[in-house]
């Protein structure tokens, strides 16, 4: 069996991406509107949405970056993962019910549409739809990337695509995404979010099982390995420092809530009382899925320490060499193929509210409507955007970091300084006002701008994203206390204090 | 008292912001966020944990005890006014307390380990690290049972279901009248 290692890699890889086809294909005949395309006629099941909500939580970031993180700064990175519980219930008790109270009212298709009937105003809406549009950007080129560059590594260890170029993959990659994307649009989406939810799991339990038995003493054996190097690598705090773990805490927990492609899914459930057994079963998925970031993070620093494993070339090939060292050919398959699922569920989140942000939000700030036939320009719009994306991904790649680097600034801390107060506290307080919520959205912008443009390095690791996202808060609440209280629209009114 | 929540939240948020602006003016630590391992590039390592906590670790153990108030009065405020009830609040109390137990087990523990270079393990790592990896996990879950459990009595009752409905259908009213 060893001998078809990576046969048995490229054809689970393979098997997943004609799934992604097929339901792309299934899903097409199931759209027949803008509301279809965009929230799934909010009529999702409580499984299919939980599924959705934590596979679109958990990126390729999560399969690739995080246990790099914990190769290189220890228990630091776990901040990032243990805040799930947190995060998810702070979503739930400030966002889900609202969202999708009004989402029906309003019959609202994105998040900018949310916040333009809670304030009132186009220029929320503008603003959040252009914060959208700057992150979806960042975000997508570095899953497309990280995509190719997995599909590459994976294809040229067979004979056959041994000399296959990143171009191709980008392309072959991207292809798939677009594919069932255009066709399928959000219910392509989140049905293939479910099987990928599903692959998570199954990777994340078995990772744990292969990762406690590299050492004969388990789990206790590493920690204890990486103990004696340096024992605040192993301590709660890891090497990054207490600031920067806690400065985790905040903007990973707190700042779940604030994720567009997250809370939109919380508009898209059938019967608002499923909210009760969403939450729970997204935060189960999402720890099963997580364990494969801790225990591989732990295990290949412990097995590089103690010289079981050569050092790596960078800290992000922890898990493709654990997957090739300790897995079996086939556990490595299913690894793999919940990689590329963890990258395309984000992936498509983003596309479809980057695409919704573009034909229906921005035109209807602008001009007070959006553009006609939404279902048409909507397919148009996210093969244009992911074709843009996966270009800005190549440039970056080959030419200059520079800006897909900038852009992925405005990645998760961003969305969560900036949309957090305006969506999680707006929905929830009255007196928000819409001076409140541009001044929040505004300061948050532009503090991650500059301190990421600057490369300003704050004392202790305290991060920009923790700054934007604390000043943004108090402005947002400081401002709509200075402001006049805004006169909402009944039916708002009426939402709000239900 | 909790009509005024968002009071509370803005000075956990100011209160906070001051905790991050006296930690950035304390007296620095060389390498306070980690420096490169000698033998392993790619690697950062933490070396002196008690000199990296000697000016900021009080004032790092109240931002993060602030944070965790902050939460429980952000989920006392996604509830309607009218449902926070005095068993809703007693519940919201008894999850911070929880919470705050398990932040001061994990600070004291790491502080204990500092001093005397021991530390036991559970369940796979050393205790300190274990308060973090399923304390925290398991610290927000009374959150979480108090939303799913308590979702028909707090977050959205069949009153509340009922107005929804009658809201939905004056807007479907008001739309054909328009």
């Amino acid at each position: 069996m060893e001998a078809y290692r990576q046969e048995i890699i490229v054809g689970s890889v393979v098997l997943y991406m004609l799934f992604c086809i097929a339901t792309g294909l299934w899903a097409m005949r199931r759209t027949h509107d803008s509301s279809d395309f965009f929230v799934a006629g909010r009529g999702l099941g409580p499984i299919v949405v939980a599924l959705a909500l934590f596979s679109s939580t958990l990126s390729g970031f999560g399969f690739v970056g995080g246990p790099g993180l914990v190769y290189s700064i220890g228990v630091s990175s776990f901040w990032m993962v243990v805040i799930s519980s947190t995060g998810y219930a702070i979503g739930f008790f400030l966002v889900a019910k609202r969202i999708r109270m009004i989402a029906e009212l309003r019959d609202c298709l994105s998040l900018p549409d949310i916040v333009a009937a809670r304030y009132g105003s186009d220029t929320v809406r503008f603003l959040i739809a252009l914060t959208i549009v700057l992150g979806v950007m960042g975000y997508l080129a570095t899953q497309i990337l990280a995509m190719a560059v997995v599909m590459q590594a994976i294809l040229s260890g067979t004979e056959t695509f041994a000399d296959i170029g990143l171009v191709t993959c980008v392309v072959i990659s991207s292809a798939v995404l677009i594919f069932y994307c255009v066709t399928g649009g959000i219910i392509a989406s989140v049905y293939t979010d479910v099987v990928q939810g599903f692959i998570m799991m199954i990777a994340g339990s078995l990772i744990l099982m292969t990762a406690v038995s590299v050492f004969d003493g388990g789990m206790q054996e590493a920690s204890a390995i990486i103990l004696a190097d340096d024992s605040e690598a192993i301590m709660p705090f890891g090497s990054a420092g207490v600031m920067a773990s806690l400065g985790w805490f905040f903007v990973f927990g707190l700042g779940l809530a604030g994720q567009p492609h997250l809370i939109t899914k919380m508009m898209m459930n059938k019967k608002m009382s499923d909210n009760r057994s969403i939450l729970p079963m997204s935060l189960f998925g999402y720890v099963m899925a997580a364990l494969l970031w801790i225990s591989i993070g732990v295990v290949m620093r412990a097995a590089v320490i103690d010289g079981v494993v050569e050092p790596l070339a960078l800290p992000d090939d922890a898990a493709s060499t654990f997957l090739s060292i300790f897995a079996n050919p086939f556990l490595a398959g299913i690894v793999f193929a919940g990689l590329f699922a963890a990258i395309m569920s984000t992936s498509d989140a983003f596309l479809n509210i980057g695409t919704a942000a573009i034909i229906h939000d921005i035109p209807k700030a602008l001009s007070g409507k959006s553009v006609e036939n939404e279902l048409f320009w909507a397919r148009v719009v996210t093969a244009l955007l992911a074709a843009v994306a996966a270009g800005f991904a190549l440039y970056s790649h080959y030419a200059d970091a520079t800006l897909v680097a900038l852009l992925g600034a405005f990645g998760w801390g961003t969305f969560a300084a900036s949309i957090f107060p305006v969506v999680a506290v707006g929905l929830n307080w009255q007196g928000a006002t819409v001076a409140g919520a541009v001044t929040a959205t505004i300061s948050a912008l532009l503090i991650n701008f500059v301190v990421q443009l600057a490369g300003i390095v704050l004392p202790y690791g305290i991060s920009g994203p923790l700054v934007a996202f604390v000043t943004s808060m108090i402005l947002f609440i400081g401002v709509s206390l200075l402001t006049k209280k805004p006169e909402l629209a009944p039916d708002i009114q009426r939402v709000l204090r239900i | 008292m909790t009509k005024n929540v968002i009071y509370w939240i803005l000075a956990a948020c100011v209160s906070m912001g001051l905790l991050l602006l006296a930690i950035g003016m304390a007296d620095s630590v060389p390498n306070a966020s980690g420096q490169p391992h000698t033998k392993h590039p790619g690697m950062l390592i933490g070396m002196d944990g008690a000199a990296r906590l000697a000016h900021i670790g009080l004032l790092a153990f109240l931002f993060n005890s602030l944070l965790l108030t902050l939460i429980v009065c952000l989920c006392i405020l996604g509830v309607s006014e009218r449902y926070r009830s005095s068993k809703f609040l007693a519940g919201m109390g008894a999850s911070l307390l929880f919470m705050l137990a398990i932040w001061w087990m994990m600070f004291s523990t790491h502080q204990n380990f500092l001093q005397t270079g021991d530390t036991s393990y559970f369940m796979g790592f050393p205790v300190p690290t274990a308060w973090q990896v399923y304390g925290t996990w398991l610290g927000a879950i009374p959150l979480v049972m108090m939303y799913s459990c308590g979702f028909r009595k707090f977050i959205y009752t069949r009153d509340d279901e009922e107005e929804f409905k009658t809201l939905l259908e004056q807007a479907v009213l008001d739309s054909q009248k328009d």
